[in-house]
């Protein structure tokens, strides 16, 4: 495996001839540096804890097997800190003081945000784990979990048919995400012959949910769509089921309520609703039975739980090092060149990189929940679905908008 | 003494601004452009120093002025960021708005979404400029002339202002056609002046930050010299015994309010500048606390105390956090930091310096006495 | 109409059990506890620990978590407040500190998953609490369905004030407060031991936070930094009632819960915590001490 060292020293502007040998001779066998990025402080760490652990996990096991190309990968861990600002200073820390040649990280978009002018002007490449609402064509991120119509396109018609469903109340936390996912709810809803009764938002973190259920109560609806985000989740199912609401007659189909919410607020309050996700610790293959058993034996904790951003963190260390084998050099946008088309089977099943939009093609899944805190896989899409981060804004697997060239926005219709 | 302590006290200032001054010839890039941020830090340090140390206004809220400077020069910069420009449109026009635009509107700033024509002036980097002062200090001017001819003192005040910080941040967050809520404005383009381009990293743009950190310190330290400096402390000490002088206290309070709110506002479009991006995350109320902090380690009294505490908190803070073994427990130790610095140093960095610096005078100056006495002893035996 | 009304008396009452203990700590001692929000999180986490490790219920946990509260209160007392009297914004400062550092040590398990050990219950996660039976779904009372789970909550507000009432109003130590909020240095020369008074109370107003956090845990969820918000809606409903009135904090936050739950009725639930604040700064600004201003001599 030949790999050239030209990585170290393209970003670096300062450096002079001499020490370019030194590195290169010095570096040829040591380990590759790569950044992880997420909060282990502050109020995101619930969830990005499990991202990171899941990703050093990755990391270790690919150290384990021989690395990458006979190179062992060495992780620079910071932490974010739930707080853009201090995102945007560890990334630029990094991207530029440590020279990773990738970092893994994020949670939310708000922090994919602030960090991207650092990826984009350094020409770095930023692995992104977490299901979010499109609308976004950088050519310095993969991203490795769903955008909105790999979440909703089977999610709604399947609510409208099979559970006969024909009036929504769409409820979310107050941002871009959870509006993103109503506007594509909206779209399908009306293909469907559906209505929409009313379209709520509450504020991020706020967890009083009494008036918001009092107006599903009286709003005449039978299904609710929730992009609720977080800790209010819990109390949200909690209130639902305390004011008299059952998921039989009235059920709450989310988009973000996973398998570490459904701990939480204890089964019994989600037994019968829905969630939609490419992934669930439901799936039934050896692959994710053991991905489990190990992740959990990783963090030491026989009840750990794996949700879909957790698989993706871990999916993504090794898609980055099938591309780093294929590219042959650690340069991060020969790297992001040689993502294109990568294919790999995870404990998801098959996954592959689009090579227009560095998007992932997975398989849309509808689980109901039990009263075991267990989901049941009620549907699946026969085939990974194509990645359409402007699905709202009428793109098509035939009307691509963002393409490898970038986005081509006089396509975009309001 | 009186005067060599103000002696010591201006070297302290010119030393501090030669150091900041100087820091690029010793700094590679990523250092230098992590160095201005905590340098803008460091201005908001002197900002809460302003109106807590001198004006007695312990203002909970100055998150708002930031995060108000910020936008205001954040959404000039969105404006100038290549995407917005490529729109297919005659003015540029956030990436943000054309998903929260209203079905079939017209891809321009006039009618994209209700209230985008608000923006339309914002292609002006200079008219940016300008709101980025003069909104956080017309609000603070507002807000201020009702709570100080209303007497409203002490923790009232902290009230109010933690209460117009969190409003203001949930109504920006709320706003999201016009603001893009939660994600804040990112993508920004290049502020550019004239023929000079201020990239986040280069030493211009640091010069910019360190320059105007200086002149803020002095005018600051000025400004706390002069006539009306003097009667804000008179007020912030006996509130009423400065009011049956005959002062008309309020406007003083107001002034001083304005002047940090304006110093905020500043700093929060220079972070812009350094950090490319702005985010309601600066209206956090942990954020305006933890200035407040910043403040009371290096010292509430002294300008320069709480912008030398918000450096070193900082960078404690960074290096403890990537230090591998503190990753996580590294706010551990800041909360240690700010428990022991209120319990045992009361007047922070500025005060311990300045107790120690009366200490070794006195005994200077005992000795000199001392010395003096012997001599005048020793001369008659000769 | 009534549901409405319904909502907005139980969002009353979970502020009113914040602010409580806020309430007595801010009157008598003259201390700002940011960390107060903590103590709600402590008791939270007792009502986990217990049901996770003893197998207790919530009628268990609302009496432990009261006494492991206020012993953790009378620790940062001693420790801490103790040294900061007379220095309100100091204080604020310092349990903000305080808070933070009480946050990571849940996160980090106490510093044990440095070792990789990990207990049931702490870590940075999110926490189940399981609620009874007889708390779950809803109740009928003349005709109109109420969450059960509110309608415990208001009852265990009411009480709970009823009791700080009794302690306030009809004990000698009670009295000793109210003198001491009254003016401190002449409580002092009457023969009131003003520091074990204060320590006193601190520990009874941190053992009624760990209180709202046994009620918050069968609510919300459990999870290190679920108190934040909390101790800000406490402390404004403080000043807006005025300092040091009990009845004052009684009425501000019934009258802050009716805001909360008629706007975000009428129009919806951001718009609602948004006319939350601007009551708030109104209310100061027309009447600077609050709504019922205890006078000091």
């Amino acid at each position: 495996m030949s790999m050239t060292r030209r990585t170290m020293l393209s970003v670096s502007a300062a450096s002079l001839a001499a020490p370019y040998f030194f590195t290169r001779s010095a570096q040829a066998a040591g380990p590759i540096k790569v950044g992880v990025l997420f909060s282990l402080t502050g109020g995101l760490s619930i969830i990005e804890k499990s991202l990171r652990d899941a990703t050093m996990m990755a990391i270790a096991e690919v150290n384990a097997a021989g690395g990458v190309g006979g190179r062992q990968i060495e992780a620079i861990v910071e932490d974010g800190a739930s707080d853009p600002k201090t995102y945007n200073e560890k990334a630029s820390k990094l991207v530029i003081r440590d020279k990773c040649v990738t970092v893994f990280g994020s949670y939310t978009s708000a922090s994919r945000k602030a960090v991207l002018p650092v990826f984009e002007k350094r020409k770095n490449l930023y692995v992104y784990p977490t299901f979010y609402e499109g609308f976004e064509c950088s050519k310095n991120v993969i991203y490795t979990n769903a955008v909105p119509n790999q979440q909703l396109s089977n999610f709604i018609p399947w609510i409208s048919k099979t559970l006969g469903k024909k009036k929504f109340f769409i409820v979310g936390s107050n941002y871009v995400y959870p509006r993103e996912m109503a506007k594509v709810s909206k779209i399908l809803i009306q293909q469907q012959g559906g209505e929409y009764v009313a379209d709520e938002y509450l504020e991020l973190g706020d967890s009083e949910w009494g008036s918001m259920v009092n107006k599903i109560k009286n709003s005449g609806c039978d299904a609710v769509i929730s992009n609720v985000v977080g800790d209010s989740i819990v109390a949200f199912y909690r209130e639902f089921k305390n004011q008299g609401l059952s998921q039989d007659k009235i059920p709450i189909c989310a988009s973000v309520t996973s398998e570490i919410e459904i701990a939480a607020m204890g089964p019994e309050y989600a037994a019968g609703s829905y969630s939609s996700f490419p992934y669930l610790m439901a799936i039934d293959t050896d692959a994710n039975k053991s991905f489990i058993e190990r992740y959990r034996k990783f963090v030491n904790d026989p009840k750990a739980v794996t949700h879909s951003p957790l698989q993706s963190a871990y999916m993504g260390v090794f898609l980055w090092k099938q591309a780093c084998e294929k590219a042959g050099e650690l340069e991060p946008l020969a790297i992001r060149d040689a993502f294109k088309g990568q294919e790999m089977d995870a404990p998801i099943g098959r996954v592959k990189i689009d090579g227009e939009n560095l998007h992932t093609y997975l398989t849309p899944r509808i689980a109901q929940w039990g009263a075991d805190g267990q989901g049941k896989i009620v549907d699946e899409y026969k085939e990974p679905l194509r990645p359409l981060p402007y699905a709202a804004y009428g793109e098509t697997a035939d009307n691509l908008f963002c393409k490898e060239s970038g986005l081509d926005s006089s396509k975009l219709k309001l | 003494m009186q005067a060599t302590k103000l002696r010591l006290n201006l070297a302290v200032y010119l030393i501090f601004i030669a150091c900041i001054l100087l820091a690029p010839m010793f700094l590679e890039e990523f250092a230098l452009n992590r160095l201005a941020k905590f340098l803008v830090f460091g201005m908001l340090g002197v900002a809460i120093a302003l109106s807590w140390g001198y004006a007695g206004i312990l203002n909970l809220g100055q998150g708002l002025f930031f995060g108000l400077g910020a936008y205001m020069l954040g959404m000039s910069l969105k404006l100038a960021s290549p995407t917005s420009m490529a729109q297919g449109s005659d003015t540029p026009v956030p990436d943000f708005m054309l998903w929260n635009a209203e079905p079939g509107s017209k891809t321009d700033l006039c009618c994209i979404n209700g209230g985008s024509w608000l923006w339309i002036p914002f292609q002006s980097h200079w008219f940016g400029i300008l709101m980025g002062m003069a909104l956080p200090t017309l609000v603070a001017f507002g807000l201020g002339t009702v709570v100080f001819r209303k007497r409203i003192a002490g923790v009232f005040v902290s009230v109010i202002t933690l209460a117009c910080v969190l409003l203001v941040r949930l109504l920006i967050v709320d706003a999201q056609p016009l603001t893009n809520g939660w994600n804040g404005l990112t993508d920004l383009g290049v502020l550019t002046i004239g023929e000079t381009e201020f990239d986040p990293y280069s030493a211009t743009t640091y010069y910019l930050v360190a320059i105007s950190l200086s002149v803020t310190l002095i005018l600051g330290r000025l400004l706390t010299e002069t006539r009306s400096g003097m009667i804000l402390q008179a007020i912030r000490d006996d509130y009423n015994r400065a009011r049956y002088l005959g002062f008309e206290v309020s406007s003083f309070q107001v002034f001083f309010f304005c002047a940090s709110a304006l110093i905020a506002g500043y700093a929060g479009m220079l972070y812009v500048i350094v950090a490319e991006f702005a985010s309601p995350s600066f209206m956090e109320l942990s954020f305006s606390i933890t200035m407040v902090v910043w403040a009371a380690v290096g010292g509430r009294g002294s300008l320069i105390g709480a912008c030398i505490g918000a450096l070193l908190i900082n960078v404690i803070e960074t290096s403890v956090s990537e230090t591998p073994a503190l990753v996580e427990a590294w706010k551990v130790i800041i909360g240690l930091i700010f428990v022991l610095v209120v319990l045992f140093m009361p007047q922070g960095i500025a005060g311990l310096a300045s107790s120690v610096t009366d200490r070794a005078l006195e005994r200077f100056s005992g000795r000199a006495a001392r010395l003096r006495q012997a001599d005048s002893q020793h001369q008659p035996a000769e | 109409m009534v549901d409405t009304l319904f909502i907005g008396l139980s969002v009353g009452s979970v502020l009113l059990l914040v602010a409580l203990g806020l309430a007595i700590t801010y009157g008598a001692m003259g201390v700002i506890n940011m960390a107060h929000g903590e103590m709600v999180m402590l008791g939270a986490y007792t009502t986990v620990m217990t049901s996770t490790w003893l197998g207790l219920g919530i009628w268990w946990s609302l009496p432990i978590a009261f006494v492991v509260t206020a012993l953790v209160g009378l620790l940062i007392e001693r420790l801490i407040i103790r040294r900061l009297y007379g220095r309100l914004l100091d204080t604020l400062l310092a349990t903000w500190g305080v808070a933070i550092l009480i946050q990571q040590m849940i996160r980090l398990e106490f510093g044990l998953s440095f070792f990789g050990i990990h207990i049931q219950g702490l870590g940075p996660g999110l926490q189940n609490m399981s609620i009874p039976d007889v708390l779950a779904g809803t109740i009928n009372i003349f005709g109109a369905e109420f969450n059960k789970y509110r309608v415990f909550m208001i009852l265990v507000c009411a009480l709970m004030t009823g009791v700080t009432w009794f302690i306030m109003y009809k004990t000698s130590v009670g009295m000793q407060v109210r003198a001491i909020i009254r003016n401190a240095r002449m409580a002092a020369a009457c023969g009131i031991d003003v520091k074990r008074v204060n320590a006193l109370t601190f520990a009874f107003g941190s053992g009624l936070a760990g209180v709202a956090g046994v009620l918050m845990a069968g609510f919300k969820t459990v999870f290190p930094d679920m108190s934040t918000p909390m101790v800000v809606d406490g402390f404004l409903v403080v000043v807006v009632g005025g300092i040091g009135s009990l009845i004052g904090s009684i009425l501000a936050a019934g009258l802050l819960g009716q805001v909360n739950a008629l706007v975000a009725w009428g129009h919806n639930d951001v718009i609602a915590r948004a006319v939350v604040f601007a009551v708030v700064i109104l209310t100061i600004v027309l009447k600077p001490n609050g709504l019922f201003a205890y006078k000091r001599r």
